[in-house]
């Protein structure tokens, strides 16, 4: 809604008034939300967040291989001979695991019996990083090394937890290299780093997809028939919540609101995300991100913000901390939004998402944890720390799809008075 | 079908064995009941419903017994034969079944399992208090309190001492067999448990013949309040001869409404008025309605209690109001089919604004998913369930050889929504005189669609929800809830039908001046639901034998025996 004549609010500070007014006349009659919910709120949970590839020019013509793979090409040719074969890849995973010293303490189960640990450590507290390396030192790891792994369960030495120890895995890690690739122009320039869209535009920032673009695991989940079908983060979704729209259509000015919700993604008799349901918010405020935008032609699109996103998914506990971000996303008519969110993926939050697939992970999706740390951090491009003189974050391009979906009021409901 | 020749001569085979035959039931029901029940459908009709002297106990009433004499550990496992409705109440239904062969064997099965329970180590000190070993001359004893102590409680009335005399010496008698007292006593639970005594309310006539015994109508009084056995203060009224007396009866009366039992006995009556108990077996087609599952139709159904007690016991309001109140019982899982922002984890009253389209009881999802088809909506069905439920009038079954192929084609591309494919099959003149009866309530249900959910276009068509009630117009569901708030037959069906429930049977010509005069109290009484209940339990007619089997009454003459 545009004004027409001059008020001495801004639109937020206007709808700010009106929602006081409103919840008085709330507060008066008791009311709570009406059927399709409070007018002008939108919300949407997302099912599925993906990377996102640049169509049918983008193409890796040989992917990445893996470490394990890479590994087998340094053997000798009697032990090549020995573990030759897909049926012998559990083998020569754990003789990788021997010939590299790979280890994995386990504090949990079986066997944890033998685990020794340090003064003063309380088994149902979860150790903290120095802990960690306080139980690798009394357990046989190299000094100073030990991460917890495995939602906390294992202190893990391996190339996944300690990449700049194993370097010469990441040997002739391939990258994407070719002109085409999904993304805006971050920066507001055009250099050599950068690509062109799918759509022809200039200056696209994504050299994430530039250092990982070419593992084969990414490629597949980057496929938006395939990321669509494949839901993700179910046990702690993301919300997106638009607030003031007068019209879903057009609107030069919403409050975009992210949120991390408390609750799983519930799903419907199909399998699919199961529409209109209600979220609790995650209490953290560092989950929780607002910005404007505007919408035209049924398209969002936000001004940047600093975001953090759960990303919970089996043993991955890894939030996305994405600087600059930016959300463009078609709202659709049956409730439902599709889009994408760019920006500038800090490294630590993204290789944090490398690193819990544990060395076991990354041999099963043949993602190599040397090559991708390294990869990003050689093609970081973004927030240039000013005293290292490094960068900290990499631009990139997401995919996500969502359901309509309600965030829940907070806390204004009455007490529970029904039997 | 149900086969009326056999119906008939149950009925009337159960006048003559009730009550001076039941006197001498044996002590288990193979023995005892011998007359058999046709395999009837779930609802049925029979306007002359016999005088009930015998109801089964529902599958509720049975668990809730177990859970008062034992305690809510005891399982209760297996399942129960389905309960009958006759005229759209179970309640009527509990006094035309018996049990089935196939129907005992569970009674047994569940029974065993029950007995073994409640004699295991786990329980036997809480629930036996001692513990002879199988030939302890102590265990006569122990075994007498315990057939007691329980058989006032599952029987509703005392054990006579010639019942009591047999029960015991059967347990010392397994237990020495057994090797095993408690084996035993358990034994001896099992055949209680599976007793007619135990598992049909029997109304026993008083020594006039003119009424029930003290206990026949603590069970009455209970049951009827509360949906469950009658507790020790109850038993000890009927036991002093105090519940006879009117003020005995009264202050009995305003003990149980007071208590929070009294919840469960107004939602076991609107869960059998409403017919929510079919929610255990809605299903609905997952492609079509997605959001809708068994867990969602269980919320449904609890929903609706939940309002109805929020609104009728909790703040004591009008009956009435059910049709038009904003507020509703809301939970996560009925979020999405409400499609409105749920703010609490737990239950709680959500309060539409003024103007909602989902406004009263017509616009729950329970009333409207149950009464819908698995893919699509159906105004006949929505419109036969109100007519029969809220009016009292019953719609005759549709003939077998309709053509329902313009209705059931959803997708046709002119007739885009219902009320069009429902005005082209009523071309039929045969087909119209019932549907204009019903479908026009169940048009203005439209803007739900078969799992309850709003919507204001069918293929992008808008969906007219204009109709009349009572000559009055309407538009749309709100609007014909105030329609029905406004209704004094709607008012009247609902004491008729409460009459129905405490009395298990229909009434006859010699009961309307009763009921009328109940409509009467209810309206005058602002349409309490409360205050209904108290009136029926109060009127000496739920305590006096139906006229037709009072022992002064002449032999009721054999009817409609053929063949």
């Amino acid at each position: 809604m545009t004004a027409r004549a001059p008020l001495p609010l801004t639109k937020a500070g206007r709808k700010l008034s009106l929602a006081l007014i409103a919840g008085g006349a709330v507060m008066l009659t008791a009311a709570d939300a009406p059927t399709g919910g409070e007018p002008g709120i939108h919300a949407f949970v997302l099912s599925n967040f993906f990377l996102v590839n640049g169509g049918e020019a983008d193409v890796c013509k040989i992917p990445d291989e893996g470490d394990l793979d890479r590994f087998y090409a340094t053997l000798s040719p009697e032990d090549q001979a020995k573990f030759a074969g897909p049926e012998k890849r559990q083998a020569l995973e754990i003789y990788m695991n021997e010939k590299m010293g790979f280890r994995r303490i386990f504090m949990w189960g079986e066997r944890s019996a033998d685990v020794k640990y340090p003064p003063g450590y309380d088994p149902k507290k979860t150790p903290t990083p120095e802990q960690a390396i306080a139980i690798g030192a009394l357990n046989g790891l190299p000094k100073g090394k030990g991460r917890l792994a495995f939602s906390n369960r294992e202190v893990v030495y391996s190339s996944c937890s300690d990449p700049q120890d194993f370097r010469h895995l990441a040997k002739n890690f391939r990258t994407y290299n070719g002109p085409v690739a999904a993304g805006i122009n971050l920066d507001e320039k055009v250099s050599k780093e950068d690509f062109t869209g799918p759509d022809g535009s200039k200056g696209v920032d994504n050299q994430l997809w530039r250092a990982v673009g070419c593992v084969q695991a990414f490629r597949v989940d980057s496929q938006r028939e395939i990321a669509s079908k494949d839901m993700i983060s179910m046990r702690a979704p993301t919300l997106i919540e638009l607030r003031g729209v007068d019209d879903m259509q057009n609107d030069p000015d919403v409050t975009v609101t992210v949120y991390a919700a408390a609750d799983p993604l519930p799903t419907d008799g199909r399998g699919e995300a199961l529409k209109s349901a209600t979220f609790s918010v995650d209490p953290d405020p560092r989950l929780r991100s607002t910005t404007r935008g505007r919408i035209e032609k049924g398209v969002l699109t936000t001004e940047p913000f600093d975001l953090l996103m759960n990303y919970k998914e089996q043993i991955v506990d890894a939030p996305r901390d994405i600087r600059g971000a930016r959300l463009r996303a078609t709202m659709k008519p049956d409730g439902s939004i599709e889009g994408n969110l760019y920006g500038y993926y800090t490294l630590d939050s993204y290789y944090s998402f490398i690193e819990q697939m544990t060395q076991n992970g990354s041999i099963l999706t043949q993602i190599s944890c040397p090559g991708v740390r390294q990869a990003i951090d050689r093609m970081a491009d973004g927030y240039r720390d000013p005293r290292t003189k490094r960068y900290t974050a990499i631009s990139s391009a997401h995919g996500f799809k969502g359901v309509r979906a309600f965030v829940a009021p907070q806390q204004t409901a009455q007490a529970d008075q029904t039997r | 079908m149900k086969d009326p020749v056999i119906t008939t001569q149950s009925q009337a085979k159960r006048r003559r064995i009730a009550p001076f035959v039941l006197g001498a039931a044996c002590l288990t029901l193979a023995g005892s009941i011998a007359f058999t029940f046709s395999g009837a459908r779930a609802d049925e009709s029979m306007a002359d419903t016999p005088p009930s002297q015998l109801r089964r106990l529902t599958e509720l009433q049975y668990r809730t017994a177990i859970a008062d004499a034992f305690g809510p550990d005891i399982k209760v496992v297996g399942r129960f034969s389905p309960d009958l409705r006759i005229d759209g109440l179970q309640a009527v239904g509990a006094s035309a079944v018996s049990v089935t062969p196939a129907g005992l064997e569970q009674y047994e099965d569940i029974a065993r399992a029950i007995a073994t329970q409640v004699t295991d180590k786990d329980h036997r000190d809480r629930l036996i208090g001692c513990a002879p070993s199988a030939t302890d001359a102590k265990g006569a004893a122990c075994a007498r309190d315990f057939i007691q102590k329980v058989g006032l409680k599952l029987y509703r009335r005392p054990v006579s001492s010639a019942e009591l005399q047999q029960r015991v010496a059967a347990t010392l008698d397994s237990a020495a067999r057994l090797n095993d007292f408690h084996a035993g006593l358990a034994a001896t639970l099992a055949g209680m448990l599976t007793s007619p005594d135990f598992l049909f309310r029997i109304d026993w006539p008083d020594r006039s013949g003119r009424g029930i015994d003290a206990w026949s109508a603590a069970s009455r009084l209970s049951y009827l309040l509360w949906n469950a056995a009658p507790d020790a203060a109850l038993l000890a009224a009927a036991a002093d001869g105090s519940l006879n007396t009117p003020a005995g009866r009264a202050r009995e009366v305003e003990r149980m409404m007071a208590s929070p039992r009294f919840a469960d006995g107004v939602r076991a009556f609107f869960t059998d008025y409403l017919r929510l108990d079919g929610m255990d077996d809605l299903s609905k087609d997952a492609l079509i309605y997605p959001a809708f599952n068994s867990s969602v139709a269980s919320a449904m159904r609890e929903q609706t209690l939940r309002t109805i007690t929020w609104l009728l016991v909790d703040k004591k309001g009008d009956y009435r109001d059910l049709f038009t109140t904003n507020a509703i019982a809301m939970n996560r899982t009925l979020g999405p089919i409400y499609d409105i922002p749920v703010s609490k984890t737990d239950w709680y009253i959500h309060q539409y604004p003024q103007g909602d389209p989902r406004t009263g009881l017509l616009t729950h999802a329970s009333i409207l998913a149950q009464h819908s088809h698995p893919g699509r909506t159906s105004p006949t069905l929505r419109g036969v369930a109100l007519t029969e439920i809220f009016l009292c009038e019953k719609i005759p079954a549709p003939p077998a050889n309709v053509n329902f192929a313009v209705v059931q084609d959803v997708n046709n591309p002119t007739l885009k929504t219902t009320r069009l494919r429902l005005q082209a099959h009523l071309d039929d003149e045969e087909c119209a005189s019932c549907h204009k009866r019903s479908d026009p309530m169940g048009l203005g249900l439209e803007q739900f669609d078969g799992a309850g959910q709003f919507r204001t276009l069918e293929h992008d068509v808008t969906i007219d929800v204009t109709g009349s009630f009572e000559a009055k117009p309407f538009n749309g569901a709100a609007a014909m809830g105030k329609l029905f708030h406004d209704s004094e037959q709607v008012s009247a069906c609902l004491v008729q039908s409460a009459w129905r429930y405490a009395h298990g049977r229909n009434p006859v010509a010699t009961d309307a001046a009763d009921i009328a005069r109940l409509t009467k109290g209810f309206a005058g009484e602002g349409h309490r639901f409360s205050a209904l209940m108290r009136s029926i339990a109060l009127d000496p007619g739920l305590i006096a034998l139906p006229r037709t089997i009072r022992a002064d009454a002449p032999r009721a003459k054999k009817q409609g025996v053929s063949g």
